[in-house]
């Protein structure tokens, strides 16, 4: 069974349709990334995906159900385009991914420290686990939300933006957390105007401009001329040339 | 019959005193967290004001001021949230509109039960030198509800004020759950008002836990560290009244606005401290910067090049 699928699905904020017809498929151990020029609809498909929104036509199923109302949210785990953390937070790395356990343990059990301590240790953040959030760079912050995203070890991941704006070395370090998650069969939908390193470890790669242009292997998408950011260190993806 | 305590406690009065000071001590802060951490500082004030009407109402009705002023409360708060959720609250007009309306409607009010007199001033400026045992039982009652919520419900509250959208996504019953943050901190308001008094129970829930964000690095520290200096700043003003006969509500106020004037010095110290170790790293060389985690950002943040970091110079604490 598939653990997303999209299908035929529009939607609209007023009356100009932001994504039109979209037909996506994840199947488990699955590692897609969702790319687009900025405006593309990219955002709108992730929140009708998470039941944030409803389709005025078309499908969206996750795990089978409605994505509204999906009963184990536990399953599915997201990282948000980078949040605004409010200037004067105090907690620590370690606050924000144990928060991540919430959905599967709920809250009336300790959280699972060693699923914690994992997660941690997926994204390279085991040394800073007790420094203040807000005192960390952009891109250790935008870890910390991947972190709080694998504590809840779903069977989806959705991630909005991850790697805008995160060095090399931590884009590589990144892919290696997806590549674990994935090769334990958990599908990963990775959503991105550029997709750097993480380019050579994708299944497939789906374009989209309102409407999906392209799916498939990477390698096709190279044939056509396009370049993910394989060549060379954070090379922006050019999709206008796309028809 | 008081217990055998010292100076200033011997005196029953003192007694019941240091009581409430302690549990609103305890209970303003820590919901006072959330709520600062949500950005919406202001809240306890707006939702103090409309406390005032329900006294009023009170007054006017003959019931226990207490009982009123928590319910006007409890349902203002609800209000503020649902305009807060539907993003109409954002700009202070919203906060504004329950501000005037409540003490325009609290003058009024009580004006009409002929009580504009000095018996109302022992809710707008507190009277903590005149709980009485019942009173005291109520503060202990509306204290306890907030201190056991926040134990129990904490991590949950935390998730929700850190990041609602997440929340939403990972299930958590983000409309819930902000309906009890608001209406936990019109509870606390009710137990702080006969303490500080209406006009000033949003310092309390406000200035220890600024207090505690400098001194904390998480978030079980901070909540430990704003109801410390919550419960600390109520006895040394109740002390500090007694042996000067101060106002004492006024006075725990001006206690907890001292220790964050202080703390935050520290702060600055510390953050100059922090600039002058990052210069002399960068004049050295980046080898032997001093500071890891300072000199880690730094190298992990210049290499990327497209979307600049609007973090990445930030000044670590």
């Amino acid at each position: 069974m598939a653990i997303l699928s999209v299908e035929g699905v529009t939607f609209a904020y007023q009356t100009e349709p932001v994504v039109e017809a979209v037909d996506l498929r994840l199947d488990p151990g699955e590692f897609v990334a969702l790319v687009g020029p900025n405006g593309s609809g990219k955002s709108t498909l992730v929140r009708l995906v998470l039941g944030l929104l409803r389709p005025q036509r078309g499908v969206v199923r996750l795990f089978g159900q409605d994505p509204a109302d999906l009963d184990d949210r536990a399953r599915l785990g997201y990282v948000p385009q980078r949040p605004a953390l409010a200037a004067g937070l105090t907690a620590t790395v370690e606050d924000i991914v144990t928060a991540g356990q919430l959905a599967r343990r709920g809250w009336w059990r300790r959280a699972d420290r060693e699923a914690v301590d994992r997660a941690l240790e997926a994204v390279g953040l085991s040394d800073l686990r007790r420094e203040r959030v807000a005192s960390l760079s952009g891109g250790q912050q935008q870890r910390t939300f991947i972190a709080r995203a694998l504590a809840g070890e779903p069977e989806l991941l959705v991630l909005d933006e991850p790697i805008a704006g995160v060095d090399a070395e931590a884009q590589r370090r990144f892919r290696e957390s997806l590549v674990h998650l994935v090769e334990r069969g958990a599908a990963v939908l990775l959503v991105s105007h550029e997709l750097g390193a993480v380019a050579e470890a994708l299944d497939r790669v789906v374009v989209l401009k309102r409407s999906v242009r392209f799916d498939g292997p990477p390698s096709e998408l190279a044939a056509a001329g396009v370049s993910l950011g394989v060549h060379a260190e954070d090379l922006p993806l050019w999709l206008e040339g796309i028809r | 019959m008081p217990l055998p305590l010292p100076w200033p406690f011997e005196r029953e009065f003192m007694q019941l005193a240091l009581l409430a000071g302690v549990l609103v001590g305890l209970s303003a802060p820590l919901i006072g967290t959330f709520v600062v951490q949500r950005r919406m500082s202001l809240l306890g004030d707006g939702i103090g004001h409309l406390a005032f009407t329900g006294v009023a109402v009170g007054l006017l009705l003959e019931v226990w001021p207490v009982w009123s002023a928590l319910l006007v409360a409890v349902a203002g708060a609800l209000g503020i949230e649902r305009l807060r959720a539907q993003g109409r609250a954002s700009g202070d007009l919203a906060l504004a509109l329950f501000f005037y309306g409540g003490i325009a409607g609290g003058v009024v009010i009580s004006g009409k039960a002929g009580a504009l007199d000095a018996n109302l001033f022992a809710y707008l400026f507190g009277s903590i030198l005149t709980v009485t045992r019942g009173e005291l039982l109520a503060v202990a009652v509306l204290s306890g509800a907030v201190i056991a919520a926040v134990a129990i419900g904490g991590r949950l509250l935390f998730a929700v004020v850190v990041d609602e959208e997440w929340a939403r996504v990972a299930g958590l019953p983000v409309g819930v759950l902000n309906g009890v943050l608001a209406v936990l901190t019109a509870t606390a308001v009710v137990a702080a008002m006969r303490v500080v008094g209406i006009l000033l129970i949003a310092a309390l829930m406000v200035l220890p836990v600024a207090s505690a964000q400098v001194l904390a690095r998480s978030q079980r520290g901070t909540l430990w560290w704003a109801s410390g200096i919550g419960v600390g700043s109520a006895v040394v003003g109740l002390v500090a009244a007694r042996q000067w006969d101060l106002a004492p509500g006024g006075t725990i106020v001006l206690v907890a606005l001292v220790v964050f004037l202080v703390v935050s010095q520290l702060d600055a110290r510390r953050r100059l401290g922090v600039v002058a170790r990052a210069v002399r790293a960068v004049r050295r060389g980046p080898v032997d910067a001093p500071d890891p985690v300072l000199a880690g950002t730094i190298h992990a943040d210049h290499r990327h090049t497209h979307e600049p970091d609007p973090h990445a110079h930030e000044v670590h604490r």
